[in-house]
């Protein structure tokens, strides 16, 4: 009998182990290959005007250390801070609310937070320029409710980028949440609050922590593409606003200078892989949920 | 007893109302006469016919379509067979495994361009609508995958298992229980892809071929004129046309169910 | 669930029928030609045009930026494509390795039609391998109604009336070159001395920086949004357009300079084609159409005639305009190139 289970369990573990075929083939042949190639090219040197030169250098990731580009990783850290934590204050309660309603509801409504991004995101983005346009939108709404006497010129300003990308990051959350939040198991709520709890501590107790996966996969989506989103605070921001995003671009097309490139975005990968470990240090679990 | 969800439907309907603000001021100004979009200078369809004329748009449209439609097919099919095995099999090294195709979704989509372009010159292959929907599916991999494993996370073996006692197969209690479980994740996975794959140009411009340009190209490449307002015409147009196929799609599936209920 | 199944369904459809329709797309026996450039640079009623006068069929594919061309190209070595039309400097790279190959003139009857104040410039001095499409200057454009001094040159623009009100190109060559400009320095220097001195005279015009931005800086100037941009060709055009009372200001310092040419990768499937092309686009009637829509300096002198009196003042170089005031933005050393690519890094920092 026992030797029957076990072989069982093999069998069963066998079956599994072909569920993974597919994304091993597809991950050895197409990317490891191209993901070595850029750790070895954030080792090499720059050519004179065009490509790389095969020798051995530091110099890339040392010359990350040179205070222009540190004040860019900062100004790039504080704002993907800001934006993650706003797009969590505005997305997990629209991803929860929509988990929560009916379920005839529930796909139309899905169906509506991704039909805006399947249009060009240049022209969502230019959609908000004449909203904080001069005498725009938004001025005029302000002037029309008396709480602004002249325009403000928000448009090329920090606020128009995050605006900018919290819109454009938004959706990340809120699917992460619903799809979170759409599995709950509601008993375990109910059973908290039998046990006397309010809502607001049956919310951070169980709920919280029940959708937590959902919620960490949508900060994954949101914190480390904030600071490669250089498109938005380039149209919004007017250029002033320098991210990693925006020096890797020039580097690659402006300076040509590919390994310091290269350099910069195994970091930027690194500090995702921080991110992860560090929140399976504090969460405990093997595994973050939900990620890898 | 239950109260009215007032606030939630307030909260929902105000936020749809932001999200779709700039589109429709997009659309608005699609009827612009002025070239110059800051100016408004009277309605006109002007833009559209330039629009009708320019053949550029219609294949670079169909290109996108079938690369948008393919790549979130295939990202589907591997990411959700990956989160799968990956939850339940014990394997070594899946774990990296999983971490490097996740990999493409945290690394700047132009340093992406370019090392998959060395690659791909590097092994020989044709760069075409093959090369890009090889690299479409691998950013769009992540998406399906994390979605996936988010919804696997914490749900109930015991259903499974329940079904399995019951003496239904392998197959079965994966089609009959887990698949819907696991279905909503997998859509908006494929949504987020396709929604991805439909904007990307920065790195189709690197791995597309001599006959093969893509929406997102056409638009964002009109660096040395300026966006001319033909795009807010093709934006409409575009917003209209999926519209009408999600609303045809509600209305299919509600015949359906209806037929069912009978 | 059902719904959503569905609506994957539809689109399925739908994707499907699309992609039956385009392989409807018909051959024309004159063979192909593979067109590699920005989008935007042709009217369309010009490519039909060739496209039914030769039989021959035009691919017509896109790249962002110039290097990506170059990436592209390198790795296609120098194949793949018939015709590409990118920038200046990025043309001399392309040349010097090899990816480009001279052009049989015999074959290009119009060849004469270039206007020879484009010709045997850096990128080809001997020009034989390229033939140019449309040339920018870097100008000055301001609103005279809102800036109150007198405007001659780059140096003006540190004025205090400019404050917050000034929209810049977002290229650091063109940008770091206006400081060295205004220093008296060449745009090419590699000298770090002087591009040093250039970055900090440059740091002292953060105050009046609003907006930097390579296109649609038009937009920004008419709606009122800046005050005062320093633009290409193309943008001036559309601007003026918009708005006569705009005022354009060729700078004292020198003009920066910039062309775009055409060239036929070296191992171009079908040169033949883009000879023809080349040949059809000098022709006089339909230069006109094309620089008219494209909104960059006329390159071919026998179309200057034919542009039309609301273009001409915008396609047609001033009759007064001196060669020796131009310098053209080339390739500089790997060490300048950092150096310049810091200072703008520190600049947009301190402009918030």
């Amino acid at each position: 009998m026992k030797n029957k289970n076990v072989r069982l369990l093999r069998r069963e573990r066998g079956a599994n182990a072909v569920l993974l075929g597919p994304m091993y083939l597809f991950t050895v042949i197409f990317l490891v290959g191209p993901f070595v190639y850029m750790i070895v090219l954030s080792f090499l040197s720059r050519a004179e005007t065009w490509g790389v030169v095969n020798e051995f250098t530091l110099r890339n990731y040392l010359k990350i250390f040179e205070p222009t580009y540190l004040s860019t990783f900062w100004e790039s850290i504080k704002l993907a801070f800001l934006v993650t934590a706003l797009v969590i204050l505005a997305g997990y309660p629209f991803g929860y609310f929509m988990a929560k309603l009916p379920a005839k509801w529930r796909g139309p409504v899905l169906m509506l937070v991704t039909i805006p991004f399947w249009t060009s995101s240049l022209m969502r983005l230019y959609g908000w320029i004449v909203i904080f346009r001069a005498n725009g939108l938004l001025d005029k709404f302000l002037m029309a409710l008396r709480l602004s006497g002249e325009p403000l010129k928000l448009l090329y300003t920090y606020p128009a980028v995050v605006v900018g990308m919290i819109y454009a990051l938004l959706p990340f959350m809120i699917l992460s949440v619903y799809s979170s939040v759409e599995k709950m198991d509601w008993t375990l709520v109910e059973a908290a609050r039998d046990l006397g709890a309010g809502p607001v501590k049956a919310f951070f107790t169980v709920t919280l922590k029940c959708t937590m996966p959902g919620l960490m996969t949508g900060v994954i989506l949101t914190f480390v593409p904030s600071m490669a989103l250089f498109f938005i605070a380039d149209i919004l921001g007017g250029n002033k606003i320098a991210l990693i995003g925006n020096v890797i671009q020039d580097q690659l097309m402006k300076v040509h200078d590919w390994p310091f490139a290269a350099a910069l975005s195994v970091i930027l990968m690194l500090m995702t892989t921080l991110m992860i470990f560090l929140y399976r240090k504090i969460t405990g679990s093997k595994d973050v949920e939900g990620i890898v | 007893m239950k109260r009215k969800p007032v606030f939630s439907t307030v909260y929902l309907i105000l936020g749809l109302l932001m999200m779709y603000l700039p589109i429709v001021i997009v659309m608005v100004y699609s009827f612009n006469q002025s070239k110059i979009s800051s100016v408004w200078d009277g309605f006109s369809l002007k833009w559209y016919a330039e629009l009708f004329k320019d053949r550029a748009f219609g294949s670079a449209l169909v290109n996108s379509l079938i690369l948008g439609g393919l790549s979130s097919l295939f990202a589907a099919v591997i990411g959700t067979m990956g989160a799968i095995g990956t939850a339940r099999a014990s394997l070594r090294g899946k774990g990296i495994m999983a971490y490097i195709a996740t990999l493409p979704m945290l690394t700047p989509e132009i340093i992406l361009g370019m090392i998959f372009l060395a690659y791909f010159s590097l092994i020989g292959l044709p760069f075409g609508m093959t090369t890009l929907v090889i690299s479409h599916t691998a950013f769009s991999i992540p998406y399906v995958f994390m979605q996936v494993r988010a919804r696997l996370a914490g749900l109930d073996p015991s259903f499974e298992e329940a079904a399995r006692d019951l003496g239904a197969g392998r197959a079965r209690s994966f089609f009959d229980i887990t698949l819907p479980l696991i279905l909503p994740g997998i859509v908006s996975g494929m949504l987020l892809s396709f929604a991805m794959s439909m904007d990307d140009v920065i790195v189709s411009v690197f791995v597309t071929g001599v006959k093969v340009n893509t929406l997102p190209v056409v638009i964002y490449t009109q660096l040395k004129t300026g966006v001319t307002p033909k795009v807010n015409a093709l934006c409409t147009l575009m917003f209209f046309a999926t519209l009408i196929l999600v609303l045809l799609s509600a209305l299919l599936g509600r015949i359906g169910n209806t037929k069912k209920s009978k | 669930m059902k719904r959503i199944v569905s609506i994957c369904l539809v689109l399925a459809m739908a994707l499907l029928l699309f992609a039956g329709c385009s392989d409807g797309e018909k051959e024309k026996t004159g063979g192909t030609l593979n067109l590699y450039t920005w989008a935007e640079m042709f009217d369309p009623d010009v490519l039909a045009g060739f496209e039914e006068e030769t039989g021959i069929k035009i691919n017509y594919t896109n790249f962002d930026y110039d290097e990506t061309m170059l990436a592209r190209l390198e790795a296609a070595e120098g194949g793949d494509y018939d015709l590409v039309i990118a920038d200046d400097y990025i043309i001399e790279t392309v040349i010097a390795e090899g990816l480009a190959q001279k052009l049989d003139k015999s074959k290009i009857e119009n060849y004469g039609n270039i206007n020879p104040i484009y010709q045997g410039q850096f990128y080809d001095p001997a020009d034989e391998y390229t033939v140019p499409y449309g040339a920018g200057v870097q100008t000055i454009v301001y609103n005279p109604d809102k800036i109150q001094i007198d405007v001659k040159g780059y140096g003006d623009l540190w004025d205090a009336a400019f404050e917050k009100d000034l929209a810049i190109i977002a290229n650091y060559r063109v940008i770091v070159g206006m400081a060295e400009k205004v220093l008296g320095y060449s745009y090419n220097t590699n000298d770090l001395d002087q591009i040093d001195e250039a970055g900090e005279l440059l740091y002292k015009l953060a105050p009046n920086i609003r907006l930097i931005k390579d296109d649609n800086v038009q937009d920004d100037l008419v709606s009122g949004e800046v005050d005062a941009a320093v633009m290409y060709t193309s943008q001036v055009t559309m601007a003026k357009l918009a708005d006569p009372s705009l005022k354009v200001v060729y700078p004292e310092e020198g003009i920066g300079f910039g062309i775009m040419g055409m060239f036929i990768p070296s191992k171009a499937p079908n040169a033949d084609a883009a000879l023809a092309f080349m040949d059809y686009i000098l022709r006089p009637e339909v230069s006109k159409a094309s620089f008219e829509y494209l909104g960059y300096y006329c390159t071919t002198k026998a179309a200057d005639d034919l542009i039309s009196d609301e273009y001409k003042e915008f396609l047609v170089l001033p009759s007064d305009f001196k060669a020796e005031d131009m310098e053209m933005i080339g390739n500089i050393s790997a060490e300048a190139a950092e150096k310049q690519d810091a200072i703008w890094t520190r600049f947009k920092d301190l402009c918030e």
